[in-house]
């Protein structure tokens, strides 16, 4: 018989949110694939603000220091 | 260790009002930083500098240490956790990393305020300086996604998550 107390968690009647979704409703132990999709669409976009930074494109240094010591005196 | 029900529903109103308002400010800065990126008056771009660096300085970094604070309450104190489930992990990770940014950028803010309090910058001066538009609008985007991320809570646990809740079953239900 197969065993079904893993299809079958104990209820959690107040989960604090209000939202109606229970703790621990995941269905499998692998990464789910949305963070997957996620963290390749992070990885795409920091490597190309890496590659702008390098080539130029978003500028150099930014920040006070960008604008040097009497730069701007009267 | 879970809150009463009471009182987590008052750490959930606590850090909701932190972090939606949180949101608004940035919002009220953005509108700010694009009179500094555009504006070619000089009085404009003297009082925008200013009430930017009041709003990031006295609003935006106290709502964003609050928001990070009541979020790690409301982990700690509820059955979600901090790292049991990629949602919460992936949240406290962004609002950490934007409190970073955060920080970093007051700096800058500082800095143009300063600029624009001393009388003898001219209008040339000020119209130099630019504005901090990328980085507010990139901090919108990501409290945007963390906020998604806590309104749909995506499932999936993390490994941690997982055993935690096996030990929790074992000890529920020893026999199973």
């Amino acid at each position: 018989v197969e065993k079904t107390h893993m299809a079958d968690p104990p209820p959690y009647p107040d989960t604090g949110d209000d939202t109606g979704v229970e703790p621990d409703r995941g269905s499998t132990t692998g990464m789910p694939r949305w963070v997957k999709v996620s963290g390749i669409i992070v990885g795409v976009l920091v490597l190309l603000v890496i590659v702008l930074a390098l080539t130029g494109v978003l500028g150099g240094q930014h920040g006070p220091e960008q604008f040097g010591p009497g730069q701007h005196g009267p | 260790m879970t809150m009463t029900p009471g009182l987590r529903r008052f750490a959930l109103s606590g850090h909701l009002t932190f972090s939606v308002g949180w949101v608004g400010a940035v919002a009220a800065y953005i509108a700010l930083d694009v009179a500094a990126a555009a504006g070619q008056d000089a009085q404009t771009l003297r009082a925008a500098y200013l009430a930017m660096e009041l709003i990031a300085s006295y609003v935006i970094v106290p709502l964003a240490f609050a928001s990070l604070l009541t979020g790690l309450v409301m982990s700690l104190g509820t059955r979600w956790g901090v790292f049991r489930h990629y949602w919460v992990l992936i949240s406290l990770v962004l609002t950490v990393i934007a409190t970073v940014v955060l920080l970093m950028e007051t700096g800058t803010i500082s800095y143009f305020a300063d600029r624009a309090a001393d009388p003898t910058t001219s209008g040339d001066d000020l119209r130099a300086l630019g504005s901090t538009l990328v980085h507010s609008v990139g901090g919108t985007l990501v409290l945007l996604v963390i906020l998604v991320l806590n309104m749909y809570k995506p499932q999936g646990m993390t490994r941690y998550g997982w055993r935690k809740q096996h030990e929790q079953r074992r000890a529920l239900q020893p026999w199973a």
